[in-house]
């Protein structure tokens, strides 16, 4: 992965968080890690607390990148999200997993997309 | 939170109460399903959800544990689509529970949110009534089925919406009711009649005998003489079921799923038909979990086996057992099952390969090893329970131009009821049906025989050879005769004609 990767994921996370405040999330934490996964954004959304993973696409594309949540990919979220919900020793909460695509249409403008509740264990 | 639904499971013909209970935790959303589900339980998982997104709810969130009580008991189909959604709407507060007391949901789901039929529905409500359960949440498909249980509300659902709307008590659903009676005073309409078939009185006879008695019956003939025509209008004579016996072939058709919603009580005796690559297991039934096999199927009707001999030996073999004890069961390392079995058995069959053997007019062109070899294939001992051997010569020219004569299937029908009201009298009080089934002890009580007929009989064993059990069946046949002639003690030609229906076999067989 190169710098120019790098620098366009932390550019759409940017994004990702503007749009989901807009939404009405609050933003907790970012980029979080543990051993075997990591969650781009951790958000509450009203009762549930929010795993967010945000996709970023700089090329052009006829529809959403959705596909490529491959199952490891999802492993390695729900892994995540266990260890956080562990460290900040959170119990008696309802938790859900969003997906934020950013891509650009055909056309050239840019496209954001949230899906809410996008997979479960 | 938690909540538990009242649902059902089928074993064998007899079903049993399922609670399906829902827990849901504040936790990572996901679900597992515990009580041994089977594959099909298993995806209910996503026919709910879909169900209910596309129904108007929400997928509730949070961590969800159903289970299956008892837990021992393997579980399997779709029927635990609706209560599993049904729980979920209500624990997840979309649904008030206030009509799900003393309610048994069944029913599987569409993706759209329809509710689907699913087999077992009678033995469901059967058992229900028996545990004095008053309702059931049954899908549309299977409501007339349900009904038939008089005692228990049927609730009729199109879809998961007004499932819901009944078990929130928003929508009242009237309970379905069908005219039990009015299902069966339909007199049979049948397409067929025994007016079609030329000549061959001989065997219209036999059949009128089996058809009375319920005995088994073999038919033997060159290719083209209608044996095959004669057996397929066999049901057209066959006396009505009663309505114990009705739901009793019902339960069984239902558990099998071969109910539509065209015919929901079966009404005419069945008349089974299996192609002769049938295999054992598809005759006597069986499968990990045992499912009735054709003899099963042809509970109180008919087993029809044309082309006899082609039956692969096994398949024959196996049909020994329930001919004798009118049951089968049935042991697999999940469960032994018992599957009723009282059925008639009628075989057809060419006298050899190429079919001419003993013809008066074509030649038979099979060496005799052949015919041997042809004959071997049906053991001593499964002959020997088939009652009456009868041969269907080919039609003479004379008969073959002439119109078709005899009685129709109408007025043999009247004849044969009226010597199975007597037959039914006789054995009030006992699980004895018909003649053919008659117990030792109640053939030394009804088989009275006149003075001339017992010398007769005698004459008949020592002449034919007849084992201990073809002089019993012999009786049976006789008494069947004497019913038809309204007669109250067995006359010598009763005997006579019930013996002579055994005689063929001896010279056939080579």
């Amino acid at each position: 992965m190169g710098m120019e990767s790098y620098n366009l994921g932390l550019k759409g996370e940017e994004t990702a968080e503007k749009y989901l405040v807009q939404q009405g999330y609050a933003i907790l934490e970012k980029n979080f890690h543990s051993q075997q996964g990591e969650i781009d954004l951790i958000a509450r959304d009203g009762k549930f607390l929010v795993f967010v993973e945000v996709k970023n696409y700089s090329f052009r594309s006829l529809g959403s990148p959705l596909g490529a949540m491959r199952k490891s990919k999802r492993d390695s979220i729900l892994h995540a999200a266990q260890t956080y919900l562990y460290k900040k020793n959170i119990k008696d909460t309802f938790c859900r997993f969003d997906v934020v695509t950013i891509y650009r249409k055909l056309n050239g403008a840019q496209a954001i997309e949230l899906y809410k509740n996008a997979f479960t264990s | 939170m938690l909540i538990k639904i009242n649902s059902a499971a089928i074993l064998g013909l007899d079903a049993y109460q399922v609670e399906v209970e829902i827990d849901v935790q504040k936790r990572i959303p996901g679900q597992t399903i515990v009580g041994l589900p089977d594959a099909s339980v298993r995806e209910s998982r996503d026919r709910v959800r879909a169900a209910l997104e596309n129904s108007g709810f929400e997928f509730p969130p949070g961590y969800f544990t159903i289970n299956l009580a008892p837990a021992d008991t393997k579980k399997e189909g779709p029927l635990y689509d609706l209560p599993i959604a049904l729980g979920m709407l209500v624990v997840s507060e979309q649904v008030t529970a206030k009509e799900i007391e003393n309610l048994c949901v069944v029913g599987e789901l569409s993706l759209d949110g329809g509710v689907r039929g699913v087999n077992g529905i009678l033995p469901i409500c059967l058992s229900l009534k028996e545990e004095g359960k008053m309702r059931v949440l049954v899908p549309r498909e299977n409501a007339d089925e349900a009904a038939l249980v008089e005692g228990i509300d049927v609730i009729p659902v199109d879809n998961l919406k007004a499932a819901a709307g009944y078990v929130d008590g928003s929508v009242p659903i009237e309970p379905h009711r069908v005219d039990l009676s009015a299902l069966f005073s339909a007199e049979p309409e049948y397409s067929l009649d025994f007016a079609d078939v030329k000549g061959q009185g001989h065997a219209k006879r036999a059949l009128e005998i089996a058809a009375a008695g319920g005995h088994n019956l073999i038919l033997v003939g060159s290719p083209g003489s209608g044996k095959t025509m004669l057996a397929r209008r066999l049901p057209t004579i066959l006396p009505p079921l009663s309505i114990n016996e009705a739901l009793e072939v019902t339960k069984l058709y239902s558990v099998t799923g071969l109910l539509d919603d065209k015919q929901v009580l079966v009404t005419t005796r069945p008349f089974r038909s299996p192609h002769h690559t049938t295999s054992d297991i598809g005759i006597i039934g069986g499968g990990r979990i045992p499912r009735p096999g054709e003899v099963s199927l042809a509970h109180l009707g008919v087993l029809f086996l044309d082309e006899f001999p082609e039956f692969d030996r096994e398949v024959l073999e196996v049909l020994r057992q329930p001919l004798e004890d009118g049951k089968v069961t049935i042991s697999r390392a999940h469960s032994t099952l018992t599957y009723p079995a009282q059925f008639m058995l009628v075989a057809a069959m060419n006298p050899c390969p190429c079919g001419n053997y003993m013809d008066p007019v074509k030649k038979c062109v099979c060496s005799p090893f052949k015919v041997q070899h042809y004959w071997s294939k049906l053991s001593g001992p499964l002959l020997d329970r088939i009652d009456l051997h009868i041969e269907v010569p080919r039609l003479k020219k004379e008969e073959l131009l002439s119109l078709p004569d005899g009685d129709t299937s109408k007025v043999i029908r009247s004849r044969v009821a009226a010597a199975r009201k007597i037959q039914l009298k006789r054995f009030e009080g006992s699980e004895t049906l018909c003649n053919a089934r008659m117990l030792p002890r109640q053939m030394k009580e009804f088989c009275r025989l006149e003075a001339e007929a017992e010398d007769f009989l005698k004459g008949a064993i020592l002449h034919l050879q007849l084992s201990g059990r073809a002089y019993d069946r012999i009786l049976k046949v006789a008494r069947t005769i004497a019913d038809l002639d309204a007669s109250e003690i067995i006359l010598s030609r009763h005997i006579a004609e019930a013996a002579q229906y055994r005689a063929m076999l001896f010279k056939g067989g080579g």
